[in-house]
């Protein structure tokens, strides 16, 4: 071994410990809790699974090609700030659909899908929490981008509404009373959204 | 079986009358569930059916999760006395009913209710200046934000504005507030959460307030995206002040770009310098930190 090299290597004195300061080290904390929700949300997402015995997903299947089908018309043209992974599907050609209809029936089943995933939100594991909630934010910013891009203003602030509390639920200080509380009044909020798109979707068929 | 109209008409009763004999607390908490099941079905019905059912609920004892649920509802049927109704509990309100009308303002996002949002922010606490300050994001009014930001009297109600702005991605507002009000920690954290780089650029390059060009460096390694690594290694090289090369350091740190933190190590002609670089490599764990201790062990450095 080269003698110069060893001194120069000495010198480093790697055995002193440079503490480092409690800002830059919650700093790192920050970005590594950060870093392995974006990993697990991943995971989440690419590793969903879903009940084939269900009834509803049934329908959701089809539904999805057309959540599929209605965001990607609705994207096409923004740039993607959001994953978009559960949504990546083929345009069915000659399908037709209508926009607003199928933006419609998308939304639902995000609505209904959102339901789902918050009912099943344990009360008992603050991490898996937030991990879900961050999820559901995600891919309600990618409906928010939707709705603005469909000129349906309205629904984009009922989404964007959801958000603050998503985030307040993905919170890892809150007590769990607190918790139950804000997924009850998402439950809540996203039924009635259910229902009032039910009921125009309902207006709009008998009027055409 | 029910009609849908017939369902309508138990909701309304329901809401209207109560359930009777719910006296105890179990009952009490059957009957809100009732209400609640009434409230969904009163989305269904027609809005000058729905209307004096909300009032009267939100007017009576209920509780306040209760009353939310009826502001949502009430906030989601298209009707003028809706709006105006929103508008009086946003105002007069108290608690957590105030503050859910606020925020049924912002989702029913109409120049009126919106316009209301100033004056309630000007005369409320700080959990209805927050509201206020959600309701503007809800309804994605940048300029409400920024009128408020603009206004501001106190240190926090500027900061909570900008970093609404910055959650907006309002570039266009924030850099009215930089010619108008100067940089600040605010700002730069507004940036940080938009993801802008390009101003953090700037202000990384802006030596005339050498404490917030040093936080601007640093937000450099959070925000990352093109251009960020080199950046961060140029201004390392560049700058002659310790604290900006901390800076530097720290922000590559954080972006967790080691293999720039490496070429400043075998650059390095400075001891002192190589320990700190080299003890940045392994605080960042990356393994070109052990392919350095490897290299220098076998005498190839």
């Amino acid at each position: 071994m080269n003698d110069d090299n060893m001194k120069e290597f000495a010198a480093l004195e790697l055995d002193k410990v440079i503490a480092a300061s409690a800002d830059m080290q919650q700093r790192w904390h920050d970005s590594i809790d950060a870093a392995a929700e974006r990993e697990a949300a991943t995971q989440y997402s690419t590793h969903r699974g879903f009940s084939p015995m269900s009834f509803f997903w049934g329908a959701a299947i089809t539904a999805a090609l057309a959540i599929g089908i209605g965001v990607a018309v609705f994207l096409a043209d923004r740039p993607r700030s959001t994953e978009t992974v559960d949504y990546v599907v083929q345009e069915l050609p000659g399908s037709g659909l209508d926009r607003q209809a199928t933006f419609s029936r998308a939304l639902q089943v995000h609505l209904y899908d959102t339901q789902q995933s918050i009912a099943t939100i344990p009360g008992n594991s603050a991490e898996e929490r937030a991990l879900l909630a961050l999820q559901i934010v995600q891919q309600n910013r990618l409906f928010v981008q939707a709705a603005e891009r469909h000129d349906a203003d309205n629904l984009a602030r009922v989404l964007r509404a959801f958000e603050p509390i998503l985030l307040r639920l993905a919170a890892d200080d809150i007590a769990p009373a607190d918790a139950d509380a804000l997924r009850a009044q998402l439950a809540f909020e996203m039924k009635i959204m259910l229902t009032k798109l039910g009921r125009d979707s309902s207006n709009e068929s008998h009027s055409t | 079986m029910h009609t849908r109209w017939n369902l309508i008409c138990i909701a309304v009763s329901t809401l209207t009358f109560g359930v009777a004999g719910a006296q105890d607390n179990a009952a009490r908490s059957e009957k809100e569930e009732l209400q609640m099941m009434a409230l969904e079905a009163l989305m269904a019905s027609p809005s000058e059916r729905a209307l004096p059912a909300l009032l009267k609920l939100l007017d009576g004892d209920g509780s306040d999760e209760l009353k939310e649920s009826a502001l949502f509802v009430l906030g989601q049927i298209e009707h003028p006395e809706a709006g105006k109704a929103l508008l009086g509990y946003a105002r007069d309100g108290q608690g957590e009913t105030q503050l859910e009308a606020i925020r049924m303002l912002g989702i029913n996002g109409s120049p009126e209710t919106l316009g209301a949002l100033p004056g309630i922010y000007a005369n409320g606490n700080r959990e209805v200046r927050e509201a206020v300050l959600e309701a503007f994001l809800i309804a994605d009014d940048t300029e409400g934000v920024f009128g408020i930001a603009m206004n501001a009297t106190t240190a926090d109600d500027y900061e909570d504005a900008v970093e609404i702005l910055g959650a907006m991605g309002a570039h266009a507002e924030l850099a009215k507030l930089r010619e108008a009000k100067g940089i600040s920690d605010a700002l730069i954290e507004a940036y940080i959460i938009s993801d802008n780089s390009t101003e953090l650029h700037k202000l990384a390059m802006d030596s005339s307030n050498p404490g917030l060009q040093a936080e601007a460096i640093e937000a450099i390694g959070i925000v990352g995206g093109d251009g960020a690594d080199a950046m961060l290694a140029e201004i390392y090289t560049k700058s002659a002040d310790a604290d900006i090369k901390e800076a530097a350091l720290q922000g590559l740190l954080i972006g967790d770009y080691d293999e720039v933190v490496l070429r400043l190590y075998r650059a390095s002609q400075d001891t002192a310098e190589k320990r700190e670089l080299l003890q940045t490599l392994v605080i960042m764990d990356s393994p070109l930190a052990m392919e350095v201790i490897d290299a220098a062990l076998a005498g190839d450095q």
